[in-house]
């Protein structure tokens, strides 16, 4: 019979770690990766002969990136390999991770993120299907397209869309793995020439490096390994989905979120009312508020009226990117779904320091990747 | 660069080269013969159809800058509704977003482009119905 993540034994991340993400530099990615991993590990306070499975989320890097950078923390001969799933490659190796532990073939495993900038070469470029517009039309102006239907559907302003990264930027400035750590007024958001219809710069994520770390954990081994179970978040959802075939005038990128966020709520059996912190695909401003609303956060078009109560901001009825996001901490790829994960266990924790949004109790992390695909995990406060 | 030629038909009124499900009447464009994505029927069950080139305006953005410097900006993509069904995305012979607006009535319209070894390249845009006129 099927089971869910939640039918399965319980799993909790108990270790995490990062890199910061930052520009392309000199830096090798086993470096990042590393950097990332032993973080997790100390955080946890195990050692890496514990970890019994590891899987790399990496798009950009090219075949076979585990061994060469793991084979550092000695070659403990473990199952490795690599999870590609565009932008939701680092939250789908946190769902490997957590669907070993639960189905009983490891008591710790491991999720790692990590990249650096290379051409993209999208294999849907190999179909043999061409359209009208081919490479004109990028992720920046598909966002923008969005942006400009939604103000026309909603009365709501362009600068009421560039609010959002007024918001994660403010948040930011006090993440020091961000990419962006530097707070910006409304003006210099909207400052500079447009790239594509209503976004500007800083309404685009900065694609950079970086790496993150998740280690994922059982019952058995937090007894045998003695973790501190008051550090650990428990994943009470992991939900993979895939686009389907929507009406043509439906925002595919919107339903996409709902029905796959939809799932994973039924699954921690919560609403979205329950949730403290969420981390959320915000690669393009527009993308916050089409998400809130899609997750049931606030209705149908009122998702720029939340960000400008403030009900968004660390302190609000939930805190969205509290980290600085996508558009803010950055989006490296690989890292970036892995790294959300960080983000939420360290707000569960009360661990998150300036950025620490009061009673974080449940969060929820979500990305979606070209395809398109969405991943979203819920964790909560296991003790 | 240009898109391939053999997504439209130019006489007697351009026309999008579609396609079209006989198991479950989902229709698509750009054509595809791999399968229908709506219920799985096989190639067998996929035909050609023919699109009329008009729609609505149902989003549109003018892109400024691009990162890919053999793109020349600026220009303007519109996500159009066709008549026929699908949404599709094409380049606008609007240069700038000035005068679009939501809800416009699009008609598509071919033009040249440029040519390659010594042929001449179409592309097929979309224009407001009014401008044409």
């Amino acid at each position: 019979m099927k089971k869910t993540l939640r039918e399965m034994r319980p799993v909790y991340v108990v270790g995490i770690g990062l890199h910061r993400y930052q520009r392309m530099s000199e830096t090798p990615y086993v470096t990042l990766g590393l950097t990332a991993v032993r973080e997790a590990l100390k955080d946890a306070n195990i050692e890496w002969r514990s970890v019994e499975s590891a899987y790399t989320g990496t798009a950009m890097l090219g075949m076979a990136a585990s061994r060469p950078m793991l084979r550092y923390l000695g070659a403990t001969g473990i199952p490795m390999a690599q999870v590609e799933n565009a932008s939701a490659s680092g939250s789908t190796a946190v769902r490997q991770a957590c669907l070993d532990v639960a189905s009983g073939v490891a008591d710790v495993s491991i999720a790692i993120g990590v990249d650096k900038p290379a051409p993209m070469a999208l294999a849907s470029a190999k179909t043999n299907i061409h359209d009208l517009v081919g490479r004109r039309v990028v992720p920046f102006t598909h966002f923008a397209l969005l942006a400009n239907e939604y103000m026309n559907r909603y009365g709501a302003t362009a600068e009421q869309v560039a609010a959002v990264a007024v918001k994660n930027n403010r948040n930011s400035a006090n993440n020091p793995y961000a990419q962006r750590q530097k707070p910006v007024t409304l003006e210099e958001v909207l400052a500079g020439p447009p790239i594509s219809g209503s976004l500007t710069r800083l309404q685009c994520c900065p694609i950079g490096e970086g790496a993150a770390a998740a280690i994922i954990a059982s019952d058995d081994a937090i007894e045998t390994l003695r973790i501190d179970r008051s550090r650990a978040a428990r994943v009470t959802a992991s939900i993979s989905r895939s686009e389907r075939v929507y009406r043509g005038e439906q925002n595919f990128d919107a339903e996409l979120t709902r029905e796959t966020v939809a799932q994973a709520y039924e699954q921690a059996q919560i609403s979205p009312q329950d949730l403290d912190v969420v981390a959320l695909h915000d690669a393009f401003t527009i993308e916050e508020l089409l998400y809130v609303e899609a997750m049931g956060l606030c209705g149908e078009g009122e998702g720029a009226r939340m960000i400008a109560k403030g009900d968004a901001d660390i302190g609000g009825n939930c805190a969205i990117s509290a980290s600085g996001g996508l558009l803010a901490m950055g989006h490296p790829i690989g890292p970036t779904g892995a790294g959300q994960v960080v983000e939420i266990t360290r707000q569960l924790r009360g661990e998150a320091g300036v950025r620490q949004q009061p009673n974080a109790r449940i969060g929820l992390a979500h990305m979606v990747g070209v395809g398109a695909v969405c991943v979203v995990h819920v964790l909560q406060k296991a003790a | 660069m240009t898109a391939p030629s053999n997504l439209f038909s130019v006489s007697p009124n351009p026309t999008l080269n579609g396609g079209h499900c006989r198991a479950c009447r989902y229709v698509f464009f750009p054509p595809q013969s791999y399968g229908c994505e709506s219920c799985g029927a096989p190639p067998e069950q996929l035909e050609s159809k023919s699109l009329k080139g008009e729609g609505a305006l149902s989003s549109f953005a003018t892109i400024n800058l691009h990162q890919d410097r053999g793109i020349e900006t600026p220009f303007t993509v519109g996500v159009i509704v066709l008549d026929d069904g699908p949404a599709i995305r094409a380049v606008l012979t609007h240069e700038t977003d000035e005068g679009l607006k939501i809800g416009d009535r699009m008609r598509a319209f071919v033009v040249a482009v440029g040519s390659e070894g010594g042929a001449p390249v179409n592309e097929l845009r979309f224009a407001k119905l009014e401008t044409l006129r």
